[in-house]
């Protein structure tokens, strides 16, 4: 049986610099389905990006801005972006340097397909 | 409505799937704030019901809630298609249309809904604030500060909620247009320290302590409140969960956070120990919300540095 998500992560890690890109459950942090590079830790990035996921969502509920689709946390070495569904959402860690225009078109674009 | 009569209802419906308590205890649980058990409840009511008005209309003001702005919308379209003169519905998607800067549309769905209720106060209140925001938007830069339009428009049945009253940020604010030319900045001023940054754009920044209280910048409703001390209340625990996160996935400090929701654009960075927060309307691109952020932390760590 083939990962169910398979085709949606082996897309997205085709771009230059990223690392990672997972399937995650919203609610529980936890991989659904993910294609990652060696040595990155995918449950860690899993479980504290969808929390972030949800504390934005649920800010910007609070502060009256709807529903969030789209979110990207940059650091000093690196950044995560993550789109989702109600379910589950797509995590992707990158370089630092990478083309997040392009990125952001291709998760809210591969978002779409997720419950 | 107490919990005795939401679980009455609740027991009415478990009895008889086919009947209509599905409505007031919908509703009843909306009002609580139970938006997914209510959702559910409303959404088995309609399943049984598709030809009810009044079912998809529950939909509708349940997604407005939940921030759910594209099905609110679908439902109050399917009210309208069932029964056009639904009052309830042309305002509901006034509110929507108003939050998602519709501002056209907005003002023809009020307009509509109050020659079904003329003797509605709200409606015409609702109207009012439209229209003064369409008209503000073709004038400009007139105005001397940053115009967040925060409508007194409410949900349909929720004029108990209305914002201007003073009640807690739900989903009708909206970053709109018009603010001061640069030459009226002034160093002291700390509420109109980025006010130039953001001129002619439907936007707004603040400066929050670590406390998430406002330090400089503002949000101003169309009534003349700031709302900036709300609003930063509610986005600063972002930061917040962003410093725990990267305590544990080793890619140093965080330096910002950009997110993307139905209605705005928020885009934050850390500064000292406090945080940088710019909101703008959704039209507005994301790679210019990001510009105006990072001038945004070069003008407040000036400031600070002068405080100092």
């Amino acid at each position: 049986m083939s990962a169910p998500f398979a085709h949606v992560t082996e897309s997205l890690i085709k771009h230059r610099g990223v690392l990672g890109a997972m399937v995650v459950g919203l609610d529980d942090g936890l991989i659904v389905d993910s294609t990652l590079q060696v040595g990155v830790n995918g449950n860690a990035f899993a479980a504290l990006t969808a929390s972030l996921y949800r504390k934005a969502r649920r800010s910007a509920r609070a502060a009256g801005f709807g529903a969030s689709t789209f979110l990207e946390l940059a650091a000093e070495q690196g950044r995560v972006c993550t789109a989702g569904g109600q379910e589950l959402v797509l995590v992707v860690v990158c370089e630092p340097r990478v083309n997040v225009g392009m990125l952001r078109v291709e998760l809210l674009r591969a978002a779409e397909l997720l419950p | 409505m107490a919990n005795d009569d939401i679980r009455a209802l609740s027991e009415e419906l478990a009895a008889d799937p086919a009947s209509l308590a599905f409505l007031p205890l919908g509703e009843a649980l909306r009002r609580r704030g139970d938006l997914d058990v209510a959702l559910r409840v409303a959404m088995r009511g309609a399943e049984r019901h598709p030809m009810r008005p009044d079912a998809h209309d529950l939909i509708a003001r349940i997604s407005a809630d939940r921030g759910e702005l594209s099905r609110a919308i679908e439902e109050w379209e399917s009210v309208l298609r069932l029964s056009p003169d639904h009052a309830g519905a042309r305002k509901g998607l006034g509110f929507v249309c108003f939050q998602l800067g519709r501002l056209e549309d907005a003002a023809a769905h009020l307009e509509a809904a109050l020659t079904y209720e003329p003797d509605d106060g709200s409606l015409a209140a609702a109207l009012q604030t439209v229209r003064g925001a369409l008209t503000r938007g073709g004038i400009g830069a007139d105005r001397s500060t940053v115009a967040v339009q925060r409508t007194a428009m409410t949900g349909p049945n929720d004029a108990e909620r209305a914002h201007a009253g003073g009640a807690p940020l739900s989903g009708s604010a909206r970053p709109t247009i018009n603010l001061p030319a640069a030459e009226q900045w002034t160093d002291a001023d700390a509420g109109a320290l980025f006010d130039d940054l953001l001129e002619g754009q439907r936007s707004a920044a603040m400066l929050l302590d670590e406390e998430g209280l406002v330090m400089a910048g503002r949000y101003v409703a169309a009534d003349g409140r700031d709302l900036a001390a709300d609003i930063g209340a509610q986005l600063s625990g972002v930061s917040d969960e962003a410093s725990r996160a990267m305590r544990h996935l080793g890619l140093g400090a965080w330096t910002q956070i950009v997110f993307e929701t139905e209605a705005a654009s928020v885009a934050m960075a850390p500064i000292n120990a406090g945080v940088l927060l710019v909101a703008a309307a959704r039209p507005i691109p994301l790679g210019f919300v990001r510009r105006v952020l990072e001038r945004a932390v070069e003008r407040s760590r000036a400031w600070l540095g002068g405080m100092r």
